[in-house]
């Protein structure tokens, strides 16, 4: 019996209005296809503006492509009602570039965010958010507020939040562009053991060096279109 | 509806001078609106009542004779138009006179019973009727003149219509009034939560756990405010009445034979406020929260 993906974009087109002008369109995506297996580790490469990002928007519907199918553990993503597209994005995580961290929260509070939309008792709360805490050792400095962390801490406090829902896929894009390598290395060790642990991982980057040493599934998109999709790839 | 709490209670520790003048102008706005909706309200009963008491009186030729102004009356009692009819017979009037002249007895001594004429006091039921009534009885013969407070009712009545109707405009710009303020409140803490709104949506917040404590945040205001005016409106209300009896004692009106005194009106009007800052309060947020945040 085939295997069903866990993702799949098919011909995937998203245009915006023109800076220059409203009547003129930006094609940011053309024709986009590929799919993501349960339990893969995909990197999604290409330089600024290849539009990794715009398809992770459209993933989690914060975007609608003008044309196209998503389609997410066999359901139409873009046919999912507007009051349901919440339940969609607990069943995935993300993980910023520029974190999307409170700062009048402490990183406890911040990660207890995402259970409290879900309206979940506090004592699952208090049992769940030290314990994604301790996954990204982050556990002494829970009650540092974001404006008290490094880069490289900061970003791993977005993923336990990202993993509080346990979701099935965690979409990080561009995680390691706001912080140093040492701490680049921390997260990219944390990733593979969320992977590890069954967890689908696709990571939205343009850095070469992390995708080269990783040796996991490379999807290049530049200008909007895949022009490469090899299992453990480089990106040259 | 922990959520809608903690949004609540995080909005007045945060935003404490926000929360203050804006409860402050919602509770003056709703003052406003309880004092014209009395004013109307007093207004129109008392119209109601001056409309009661419309009297003609009817004097009578001194030898038109105390029979004759009898079976004048019996004969009127029966008029459908007409409530009630009392003679005043010549000692009566002199009674009337002398009560109200008790302190000039001179003029007191210089006039007795019998130039003072007779006459029937008739109280209509409606103020339309005042005037052909008062034509009809001039006809009469022995009847010597016909007085009633036209001018006075007609001038109360204008005077109670225009209180009505710019009444009725001004509560109507109190209440745009109102809704514009929660509308902006509610746009203000849209806008102070939106980095915290924007990541509740992408951690899988759905619609409702976002849009209803804004939403709640309207209700309260409002309820707050119209809770806050209905306590002043009471407070001021009692101490007419019973600081400076300046309704007198009793029913103040009635509604379908209802008798409302001073209390039961302030619980009405409490209630009515406390109903209109709930509707305002909830409709103008949800207004704000589809408006502003709508997706």
């Amino acid at each position: 019996m085939p295997k069903t993906p866990l993702i799949q974009f098919k011909n995937i087109v998203k245009e915006y209005d023109s800076k220059e002008s409203s009547e003129e369109q930006v094609k940011v995506l053309n024709d986009v296809s590929f799919s993501v297996d349960k339990g893969e580790f995909v990197f999604l490469v290409g330089p600024s503006g290849a539009g990794k990002s715009t398809l992770v928007k459209i993933l989690i519907r914060e975007e609608v492509p003008n044309a196209g199918e998503v389609i997410f553990d066999g359901e139409d993503v873009l046919s999912i009602p507007q009051d349901q597209i919440s339940d969609l994005r607990r069943r995935i995580g993300v993980v910023f570039q520029d974190f999307k961290l409170l700062n009048s929260k402490n990183v406890f509070e911040n990660v207890a965010v995402a259970l409290e939309v879900t309206d979940c008792p506090k004592e699952v709360l208090n049992d769940v958010v030290p314990n994604v805490l301790s996954m990204v050792g982050m556990t002494k400095d829970m009650y540092k507020f974001p404006e008290q962390l490094s880069g490289g801490e900061k970003q791993r406090a977005v993923i336990a939040r990202a993993l509080a829902h346990e979701p099935d896929v965690l979409i990080a894009d561009e995680p390691t562009g706001n912080i140093d390598p040492e701490a680049t290395t921390q997260i990219m060790e944390i990733l593979k053991k969320i992977n590890d642990l069954g967890t689908t991982v696709i990571m939205a980057t343009h850095d070469q060096h992390i995708v080269n040493r990783s040796k996991r599934r490379v999807v290049r998109l530049e200008d909007g279109v895949v022009i490469s999709d090899k299992k453990e790839g480089k990106y040259e | 509806m922990s959520n809608t709490w903690s949004s609540i209670s995080n909005l007045l520790k945060r935003e404490k001078l926000l929360f203050s003048l804006n409860i402050t102008v919602l509770t003056v706005t709703f003052l406003l609106l309880g004092t014209l909706v009395s004013l109307i309200v007093f207004g129109r009963a008392t119209l109601k009542s001056l409309e009661s008491q419309a009297q003609i009186t009817i004097f009578f030729k001194d030898g038109f004779g105390e029979e004759n102004i009898l079976n004048l009356q019996t004969r009127l009692e029966s008029d459908e138009r007409i409530q009630a009819v009392k003679y005043i017979s010549k000692e009566e009037a002199y009674k009337i006179f002398a009560e109200l002249n008790k302190d000039e007895p001179l003029l007191l001594d210089s006039i007795s019973a019998d130039i003072l004429p007779a006459s029937l006091e008739i109280r209509a039921n409606n103020i339309k009727n005042l005037e052909p009534l008062s034509e009809e009885f001039k006809t009469i013969d022995g009847v010597e003149e016909v007085k009633f407070f036209k001018d006075v009712v007609e001038r109360f009545k204008t005077f109670a219509r225009i209180l009505y109707i710019v009444g009725l405009s001004l509560v109507g710009v109190f209440i745009l009034i109102s809704f514009a303020v929660i509308s902006t409140t509610i746009r203000t803490a849209i806008t102070a939560k939106g980095e915290e709104i924007a990541i509740q949506h992408l951690v899988g917040a759905s619609e409702s756990y976002i849009k209803t404590p804004l939403i709640f945040q309207g209700m309260f205001f409002g309820l707050v405010a119209a809770f806050l005016a209905s306590i002043l409106l009471n407070a001021a209300s009692l101490f007419l009445h019973f600081g400076v009896n300046l309704f007198g004692k009793g029913a103040l009106f009635s509604i379908g034979g209802l008798q409302i005194n001073m209390v039961a009106y302030g619980i009405i009007l409490s209630f009515l406020l406390i109903l209109s800052g709930w509707v305002l309060g909830t409709l103008s947020s949800y207004f704000a929260v589809k408006k502003y945040l709508g997706r």
